[in-house]
């Protein structure tokens, strides 16, 4: 089995290159039959790596220890689902899994688009599969998934304890749908770069794409923010570790591409800076790759880590040259003639959202590489960690939330000194009263009261929005508010997803900052029945539950946990001790309320004098960066709905279908 | 309305200005990272027998013993275990640019921004003057605005 599965891997890496060939040379003759061969060796492409990694799933699941990944990966008694997670908890697999990715994708594409961009197909066929030739090379000739053992081991190696978690199955998925989801307007890019049809046909046959990327890019940080909270045991959620960095920097730029190419459609500027913005957010997740696997930065992600670090490099450096290559060639037919009423305009809010995005961007891929640098002139290793990117991202973060309550309600064109008063007026008072409120109830903390007042202001402006909105269809329709609600945002799908959007956006900017200005901690050591208190809570220690398992052996501090006198709950923050890899961790235990997560770690335990040390945290409003990732993934639901107007035009496109079929000798 | 602007404002400026004071053990621990491999500050490592981060707290409260000042202590660590112990660059010498550069790149860029907009302004006004002379006479432009802005609403 093994054998074919390495075969389908060798053909699909062979057939790639095909597809890329013929592609470009079916592009270049305008020879239809060789694009039809090309895009029929994409959807070849998926079916064999989707029977490779079925292969593979099939030994992870099987226990088949002859296949060294198997081995190293999972163990007999490691629980279905990891095995199957186990896919992409080594490079081999992950590889694998992130060719099998990429094809889908691809595939998708090709079906997508059977009828129409036509003239940027064969290219964007060619632009993925040199993508997916470039991963199946390496899993061909230098990280086989199939690779024998010359034994066969009685049991495996167990998989990362730190990677035996539920976020295991979720955050590696996310992360790859969005980094590759990338690559497809980065094909289409390049395709529209090549064939000079640079008007805004690309971008909005990729806008959903990017729309999607976007979303998984979205989920993965924020679902890897809340598997290190609930697995690193440090009470916190993001360390700023360059991995890290590596999954915000091409969110950060997909980020500035959705709002500035609004600006291309509106009023067709801006066509070089989002050609940019589309390469570079492609090459993050490349250099993000590149940063996982190479191990020339140290981080906390180094399940994965390998020799491969040069090859991602070189394809870095090929794939940044041969784009910026074109653009260059192309920049004559992208200079528009931009033109704008007035600097103060939703046109140059959106310019400033982006400036700000993109230095982000820039400081957090700075301090990444920073060190590097630093080893290069001096020779001396530094470290830079959160104080640094903290200090450098913290104003920039703030200066973004301002933008994102002010962008919305500045007017397309030109903003008048009326529209300003309208929109801002109102919601600037309430953000001021709120962080003036805050200011008098004790807080001390600039960034703080600066943070919450943003947040009342942007929520302020949109609930204006939406308000403004319901009330002037009742005033013209005479819909009740509830229809005229669902109405209006059914009819502006875009404009009130995106505010459901912006909504998540400042929960999440509640967690971060409540979380950053608020958290309060503490370290005892108890003996069983004593007790100790942190922000209103009293925290009784009773004793320790053991239990054992040929996989796993716990040991579970009993903590009861009083709120005004009563006991409301008893929390069971565990040590445990996974057999195969002979590796402790921590497992926090968390009671959640909406106003703060009560998160305890069992430090240490003595067995002799029944003795524990535990660290408590009070983490005010962290709840919300969960709740923020919930309503900007419903904000999402409603932007990419497609509108009645839409399904009608495509409902048009499939009938013309049959018609041209019929003309076709 | 201006008020509320510049009350927002000064408070994202003092927040940046920061206050500076005598050294707490949390600042130091904060400034210093973990060389157990976790790659977290000494504050935030959470292992308990850590053999970096326990000694390294023990060492923190000794140096503030003896009275001497944040910097100076941060300057005793550097010198003891190299800089990259401390969690954050230092404002001094090449390390300089990994503060400055990214503001830097910021303001040139928000240069390249606003000389931009200006042009297409200008650009922007030439156009609007030569398509439609009745619409650049401030006052019917005046009218005209309001007109929009009341069919916008």
């Amino acid at each position: 089995m093994a054998d074919i599965g390495s075969l389908a891997i060798a053909a699909a890496c062979a057939l790639s290159l095909y597809a890329v060939l013929i592609s470009v040379i079916g592009a270049r003759l305008r020879n239809a039959n060789f694009i039809a061969s090309g895009e029929r060796g994409v959807l070849a492409i998926w079916a064999l790596t989707a029977l490779a990694t079925a292969l593979l799933l099939r030994a992870l699941v099987g226990h088949d220890f002859r296949i060294e990944y198997v081995a190293s990966y999972t163990s007999s008694t490691l629980p279905l689902p990891y095995r199957i997670a186990a896919l992409w908890g080594g490079m081999k697999g992950s590889l694998l899994f992130w060719v099998l990715v990429l094809s889908s994708i691809a595939a998708t594409v090709v079906l997508q688009n059977r009828d129409r961009n036509r003239e940027l197909m064969p290219y964007v066929s060619a632009v993925l599969m040199a993508v997916a030739f470039f991963f199946l090379l390496l899993l061909v000739f230098l990280e086989p998934p199939f690779e024998r053992l010359a034994f066969t081991p009685a049991d495996g190696r167990d998989l990362n304890p730190l990677l035996q978690n539920y976020w295991m199955t979720l955050h590696p998925p996310s992360l790859y749908l969005g980094y590759v989801g990338v690559s497809v307007p980065y094909a289409f890019a390049i395709a529209a770069l090549i064939t000079g049809r640079l008007g805004d046909e690309w971008i909005r046959t990729t806008r959903r794409w990017t729309l999607f990327a976007w979303f998984f890019l979205t989920l993965g940080n924020l679902f890897g923010a809340l598997w290190a909270y609930l697995v690193l045991g440090w009470g916190g959620y993001w360390a700023w570790d360059p991995v890290e960095n590596a999954a915000f920097m091409p969110w950060l730029t997909t980020t500035a591409f959705l709002h500035s190419v609004m600006i291309q459609e509106k009023k067709n500027m801006l066509k070089v800076w989002n050609m940019v913005l589309v390469i570079l957010s492609f090459l993050l997740t490349i250099f993000g790759t590149f940063l996982t696997r190479s191990g020339v930065i140290s981080s906390v992600h180094s399940f994965t880590q390998s020799g491969l670090g040069p090859f991602f490099m070189g394809f870095l450096l090929l794939a940044l040259v041969g784009s910026a290559g074109l653009l260059l060639w192309r920049l004559p037919l992208l200079r528009s003639e931009n033109e704008l009423d007035s600097l103060l305009s939703r046109e140059s809010a959106f310019l400033l959202n982006n400036l700000i995005l993109v230095g982000m961007c820039f400081a957090t891929f700075w301090g990444t590489v920073f060190p590097v640098l630093s080893e290069w002139v001096r020779g001396v290793k530094i470290t830079v960690g959160p104080p640094f990117f903290n200090k450098v991202n913290a104003p920039l973060g703030l200066v973004l939330l301002f933008l994102t309550g002010a962008g919305p309600v500045i007017a397309w064109r030109r903003a008048s000194a009326r529209n300003l008063r309208r929109n801002f007026a109102g919601p600037l008072a309430l953000g001021a009263a709120v962080a003036a409120g805050l200011a008098a109830f004790g807080v001390r903390n600039g960034y703080a009261l600066a943070s919450f007042g943003l947040c009342a202001f942007v929520l302020a402006t949109i609930a204006m929005e939406f308000f403004r909105g319901v009330r002037a269809r009742q005033a013209l329709l005479g819909e009740s508010a509830l229809r005229a609600l669902v109405r209006l945002v059914a009819k502006n799908r875009r404009r009130y997803g995106g505010y459901v959007i912006h909504v998540g956006v400042v929960m999440v900017f509640l967690a971060i900052t409540g979380t950053a200005a608020f958290r309060q901690e503490q370290q005892v050591t108890l003996e069983k029945g004593q007790s100790f208190s942190l922000g209103g809570y009293t925290l009784r220690y009773e004793g320790v539950d053991t239990s054992d398992s040929p996989h796993v052996a716990t040991i579970a501090a009993r903590i009861a946990v009083f709120r005004d006198g009563r006991q409301v709950e008893v929390l069971l923050p565990e040590k445990r001790f996974y057999k195969k890899p002979e590796q402790p961790t921590t497992e926090v235990a968390i009671r959640s309320t909406l106003g703060s997560d009560l998160y305890l770690v069992l430090g240490s335990y003595d067995d002799g004098s029944g003795v524990a040390t535990i660290q408590a945290y009070l983490n005010p409003l962290v709840r919300f960066l969960a709740y923020g990732g919930v309503v900007m993934a419903i904000g999402m639901g409603i932007v990419i709905w497609p509108s009645a107007a839409e399904q009608r035009e495509r409902a048009w496109a499939m009938r013309a279908v049959p018609a041209r079929e019929l003309e076709a000798p | 309305m201006r008020f509320a602007a510049a009350a927002l404002l000064v408070c994202l400026f003092a927040s940046a200005a920061g206050a500076k004071g005598a050294p707490s053990f949390r600042e130091l621990e904060e400034s210093l990272t973990c060389q157990c491999g976790c790659g977290l500050t000494v504050h935030a490592c959470n292992h308990l027998a850590c053999p970096s981060a326990v000694p390294l707290r023990e060492e923190i409260r000794a140096q503030m013993q003896l009275g001497k000042s944040e910097e100076e202590i941060l300057a005793y660590f550097a010198g003891k275990y190299g800089e990259k112990i401390l969690s954050a660059p230092t404002a001094s010498g090449f390390n300089l640019a990994a503060w400055v550069t990214p503001f830097l790149a910021l303001g040139v860029g928000g240069g390249i921004v606003a000389v931009a907009l200006m042009r297409w302004r200008r650009r922007g006004e030439a156009m609007a003057a030569e398509q439609s002379p009745a619409i650049s006479v401030p006052r019917y432009r005046e009218i005209f605005e309001r007109e929009i802005e009341k069919f916008s609403e």
